[in-house]
């Protein structure tokens, strides 16, 4: 007898019914996640300002050199000597060789340098730490600028000196060198893969010995070996969902913030995980070598360094180069909550509104990362 | 010197792999282990030195009985019993002298063999296994650089540094080619001649076992099916051992040149 076909009514009701369940979960979904398309549109000058600033990190500056011009100004006329301007040279030129309180001249500059930056001082009766600010501005690309300045009564000629008034240049020489920022991200840098290694390193200690506890074909035997096997698998898989994010809050408030918390979270975390990934390279190995030592007399130790350390040292090998490669990425985050590094140092800038400093910082990350997952590949590549 | 008496294993999964086995083994022999695959010959090579626990029966060793030994006696046992696989079973990325001097493991402490600070005399004992193999000139080449018949000669050569009075070869020519197979039994019939080492020797090819062993144990189902010397194993018995559509098939078409 051929199997009857089911029939199509009930069929065709479960059919409406899963979609529309499905449906349901779509709508209620879209409309939790706050889908806002249009802000996408109106919302997006603001997004490209920011991709702007980041994609014009701060990395060089030029060398700076001051100079300064200057003359006396007497204040009224006739206070005091009036100082002639030279003819030709930085220099710069007052509306008038003199004032009164309370007029307001003009001050030009000329032969000052394409785009420098030049602060005007008041240098009070020529005495060189009493000054006041007149002006500040940028020259022009024929190295002139112009400013309107105000005689302000500080100024007045005291006991027949007269204050100078002074141009002082600050202008980009020789060739572009790393900015403050661009050093300030190496070593953030440096200090994350090195938190990384640390906590790696650290990790891989304990990681190794647990590992060999966790494998089935190490400890497994009789019934103390399954309850060792058993915790330490336990323990592994426990350690291994502690977020990294959480543990660097724990350990920032244990320790304080900054790395060593950041490398205390990546280890907790990396134990669990390298041990997983350790274990099952010791799972998978050849069980021949090791039914060969144990067959000359071998005790347990011996057996597990003759036969199977070699045979995962390449697989530990390269767990290890690629952990150290995540906890580079993971560290990045737990900068964020004050673990230290890179991700600390962009953390601050996003929150100082430096994007171009934050674009520097990103750049790094790129650059490191990508350099360390470089690295890993042709580690893991040799390894095997 | 092995006495084997009710030996029987049966395997987590229900499969029977020996069924009340009985043998004795005297010093000196060359003793062949035939049967299908899956007839139990690893199983009961592996029963001797308790690589696989027996379910019930007694394994004498010179008077001892290894079931039911605790560890370190049972380690004491294992050093004096070399084995030799199929599959070699060296460890590939460890070099050559290395992989021979983990056979002697049973005998020195773990102070000297965990660092691996092999002390002159074992590296001595060493190059002499290896000479004595051939292999003078392959100490220090990783044990996967060697083809398979070198491989089974370091094999050999571990078995030898433990100084064994038997050695159990499980299979240990089914890997490699004819001319291979005779070269590596000629070695074991050279130790089983000069050095006195008893050989039990697991073999899938009967003209090897009509060329090398002076007494033949036939498995079938776990169990024996006959024990006697190799001439006695007629067309008839042949048909019982292997099968009613079973063939003979040969290593070697023509009888390998002696020596």
């Amino acid at each position: 007898m051929p199997p009857s076909p089911r029939p199509p009514a009930p069929r065709l009701i479960r059919l409406t019914l899963v979609t529309l369940a499905i449906v349901t979960v779509y709508v209620v979904s879209l409309r939790e996640t706050e889908i806002d398309l249009p802000a996408l549109a109106t919302g997006f000058p603001n997004g490209i300002t920011l991709v702007r600033d980041f994609l014009t990190p701060d990395v060089a500056v030029r060398e700076t050199a001051n100079s300064s011009v200057g003359l006396d100004f007497p204040v009224p006329c006739g206070s005091a000597p009036e100082e002639e301007v030279p003819e030709s040279g930085p220099r710069i030129i007052p509306s008038d060789p003199c004032g009164e309180v309370g007029a307001t001249i003009i001050v030009e500059g000329v032969g000052l340098g394409a785009g420098a930056d030049v602060s005007l001082w008041w240098i009070l009766q020529g005495i060189s730490d009493q000054r006041l600010r007149a002006a500040r501005v940028t020259t022009d690309s024929e190295g002139y600028f112009q400013t309107t300045v105000e005689i302000r009564p500080i100024v007045a000629t005291k006991e027949g000196k007269a204050s100078k008034l002074t141009a002082e240049i600050t202008s980009e020489v020789g060739v572009l060198r790393p900015s403050p920022a661009l050093l300030e991200t190496v070593d953030a840098a440096i200090l994350t893969v090195f938190m990384a290694l640390i906590a790696t390193s650290m990790a891989a200690i304990f990681a190794v010995p647990l590992s060999f506890l966790a494998a089935a074909n190490i400890t497994r035997h009789g019934g103390f070996g399954s309850a060792i096997y058993y915790v330490t698998r336990a323990y592994l898989n426990i350690t291994r969902t502690f977020e990294p994010l959480v543990l660097a809050t724990i350990f920032g408030l244990w320790v304080g913030f900054g790395a060593f918390a950041g490398v205390l979270a990546l280890a907790v975390f990396t134990v669990g995980s390298l041990g997983k990934l350790y274990s099952e390279a010791v799972e998978s190995i050849d069980p021949g070598p090791v039914e060969a030592v144990r067959a000359t007399g071998a005790g347990p130790v011996e057996t597990i360094f003759y036969a199977v350390i070699p045979q995962v040292i390449p697989q530990f090998t390269s767990f290890s180069v690629y952990h150290w490669d995540i906890n580079v990425r993971i560290s990045t985050i737990i900068g964020f909550v004050g673990g230290g590094g890179i991700g600390f140092l962009l953390n601050q800038r996003l929150r100082t509104f430096s994007y171009h400093k934050a674009g520097t910082a990103i750049l790094a990350i790129v650059l490191v990362v990508s350099l360390l997952d470089f690295f890993s590949a042709a580690v893991r590549k040799r390894a095997t | 010197m092995l006495k084997v008496e009710h030996l029987t294993k049966v395997y987590p999964n229900g499969v029977v792999a020996l069924d009340d086995v009985s043998f004795t083994v005297s010093e000196k022999e060359f003793l062949a282990i035939i049967g299908l695959s899956g007839s139990g010959k690893s199983t009961l090579l592996r029963c001797i030195n308790r690589l696989v626990e027996p379910t019930s029966g007694k394994i004498e060793w010179y008077g001892k009985n290894i079931v039911g030994m605790n560890s370190g006696e049972l380690r004491k046992i294992r050093r004096q019993i070399g084995m030799i696989f199929q599959q070699f079973n060296l460890v590939k990325r460890a070099s050559v002298l290395t992989n021979v001097l983990s056979g002697r493991l049973g005998y020195v402490s773990p102070r000297i063999s965990l660092p691996g600070i092999w002390p002159k005399e074992e590296k001595e004992r060493a190059a002499r296994a290896l000479h004595r193999m051939g292999l003078d000139d392959k100490a220090k080449s990783r044990a996967d650089t060697l083809s398979g018949g070198q491989q089974q000669r370091v094999g050999i050569a571990r078995a030898l540094m433990q100084e064994p009075k038997l050695i159990l070869a499980d299979e240990p020519v089914a890997s490699l080619d004819p001319v291979l197979a005779h070269s590596i039994l000629r070695h074991l019939e050279e130790l089983n001649r000069d050095e006195g080492i008893t050989i039990m020797c697991s073999l899938h090819f009967l003209d090897l076992v009509h060329r090398y062993a002076n007494r033949v144990l036939a498995l079938k189902d776990g169990r024996i099916l006959f024990d006697g010397p190799p001439r006695d194993i007629d067309h008839a018995r042949f048909k019982e051992i292997y099968g009613e559509e079973a063939e003979d098939v040969r290593a070697t078409f023509v009888d390998a040149p002696s020596q």
